[in-house]
């Protein structure tokens, strides 16, 4: 066999072992771009957290579960078959940029500030993180009800929450055992992990 | 790879699907709209026509479609590999259905899987397919057979015309009648072998959960029960049967006078209802998020 030839057989080898490992194997889920903008899921409170904090509906009216992800869950509020309303609590973790509409907000709820959104949607941010939001749907829903309707929310509740990183971060070591030395990696998404924590006091 | 909205802003707003679908909506009380519009979506889940609002929407909803771990663009790949498979098999019986008339090529007709088996498998892999969209969509873990069979209730819209399609097309014309009562039977039949042979199973085996074709043929079987009984319902609340369905196809496609079988392998062979109201169901569902997060 040829020197030229041997060369050639191993970088076939050589490339079609590359290939394989990109395309067939399943090492997508390694690449970035898996999450809602890069953001950890541990950092991310996840949806089921939400769920108990929901409204309880009033007697005729029904409230549907529709969605439940990490940093995300929404409902229907229905009555008989029609839908009133969409119901969601989401964690802005990952939509740093929702949290800004809020800084020009006139009006407040239970102390949080509150915006309305066009006009079937009313926004509260509870700890400068979760965004409760009401949207009328259907015949709709005018301020004053989807403002009862924020109100309703175990508010308090959801001010008390954190997400599993940062519980984690916060728990004391054990005697003897040195605090992990914190390398400083200038990424976005790390500083605004550090930052959680501050923001996490609680509101009391 | 497009976004959930792009796609939708893509669907056709009149070909041989729209009017098929259009004609079955007719069964349906409540009708069907043919969204394929994103920002009139968006408008109209968020009661208003503001286009700044409606472009922060949009971008939210783009961000969370190319997410991987959010399962919207899994749930839409679910549909497109029943949707291949449901035009692999369609143009495999439409060719068998030419060649048998042929004197040559009759032997290699016989060949071709044409039984009810083989349709049921077609069906209960759609149905698994629904409902692994569905807990995609939702966020639920795969095999929530519970969930999904108690929230089929609760289907509304596009979802109700999308069910009325799939009971009409793949059960009521291709197997009579009693197609879903004989569906359990016809399933219990299904061996290792008859599911290898469904075009359909080979694009989503990877996408069913389990390891192996035992363990995917009790999935599918689940799945179908869970189905099964709310399908019977919904079909003896509306009424649906064979001879209603292609009436209510022939107002929107015009006269059909071949026979129902015929009709079903034509319409699995040259129209994506599956696929086209997939598309709309995902994208509505990204957009109450969408608009919930910004």
């Amino acid at each position: 066999m040829s020197r030229m030839l041997r060369w050639g057989i191993g970088l076939l080898l050589m490339v079609s072992l590359l290939f394989a490992a990109f395309f067939l194997l399943p090492f997508r889920s390694w690449l970035p771009g898996g999450t809602v903008a890069d953001v950890a899921t541990a950092e991310v409170v996840n949806g089921s957290a939400f769920n108990r904090l929901f409204p309880s509906p009033e007697p005729g009216e029904q409230l549907v579960f529709t969605q439940e992800k990490r940093g995300f869950s929404e409902a229907r509020l229905k009555q008989g078959q029609s839908i009133k309303a969409l119901l969601a609590i989401s964690d802005t973790t990952t939509a740093p940029e929702a949290r800004s509409k809020f800084a020009a907000s006139s009006q407040q709820l239970q102390g949080w500030p509150l915006v309305e959104q066009g006009n079937q949607a009313s926004a509260l941010l509870v700890a400068e993180r979760f965004q409760v939001k009401v949207i009328g749907q259907g015949a709709g829903l005018d301020a004053e009800q989807r403002h009862d309707l924020i109100g309703a929310f175990d508010l308090e509740g959801l001010a008390a929450l954190k997400p599993a990183r940062a519980a984690r971060a916060a728990k004391a070591l054990a005697q003897g055992r040195l605090q992990p030395v914190q390398i400083p990696v200038p990424t976005a998404t790390k500083e605004a992990a550090q930052s959680v924590p501050a923001v996490l006091e609680p509101a009391a | 790879m497009s976004t959930v909205l792009e796609r939708l802003d893509r669907l056709p707003r009149r070909n041989l699907t729209v009017l098929a679908l259009k004609g079955i909506s007719t069964l349906v009380p409540g009708g069907w709209h043919n969204t394929t519009s994103a920002n009139e979506l968006i408008s109209s889940v968020l009661g208003s026509s503001d286009a700044a609002l409606i472009a922060q929407v949009r971008a939210r909803a783009d961000v969370l479609s190319r997410a991987r771990h959010e399962g919207y663009g899994r749930a839409l790949s679910l549909y497109d590999a029943v949707n291949r498979s449901q035009k692999a098999a369609g143009g495999l019986r439409l060719l068998a259905n030419v060649a048998a008339v042929l004197p040559l090529v009759k032997r290699a007709a016989n060949l071709t899987p044409t039984s009810d088996t083989l349709q049921a498998v077609d069906l209960s892999l759609k149905v698994a397919a629904e409902m692994l969209a569905f807990t995609q969509v939702n966020g639920l873990p795969g095999d929530s057979f519970a969930e999904f069979g108690s929230s089929l209730g609760e289907y509304a819209g596009e979802a109700r015309v999308r069910m009325a399609a799939l009971i009409c097309f793949d059960a009521l014309l291709p197997l009579g009648d009693q197609g879903l009562q004989r569906l359990d039977g016809l399933l219990g039949r299904v061996g290792q072998r008859e599911l290898r042979l469904s075009p359909a199973y080979a694009g989503m085996a990877a996408m069913i959960p389990g390891r192996g074709d035992e363990a995917h043929l009790g999935f599918l079987r689940r799945g179908v029960d869970q189905w099964l009984g709310w399908a019977a319902g919904f079909a003896s609340d509306l009424g649906l049967s064979g001879q209603k369905a292609v009436q209510a196809l022939e107002s929107s496609l015009g006269p059909w006078q071949g026979g129902f079988e015929q009709l079903a392998t034509f319409l699995d062979a040259f129209t994506d209802t599956y696929q086209h109201t997939g598309v709309q169901a995902v994208a509505r569902r990204l957009v109450e998020r969408a608009a919930a997060e910004i």
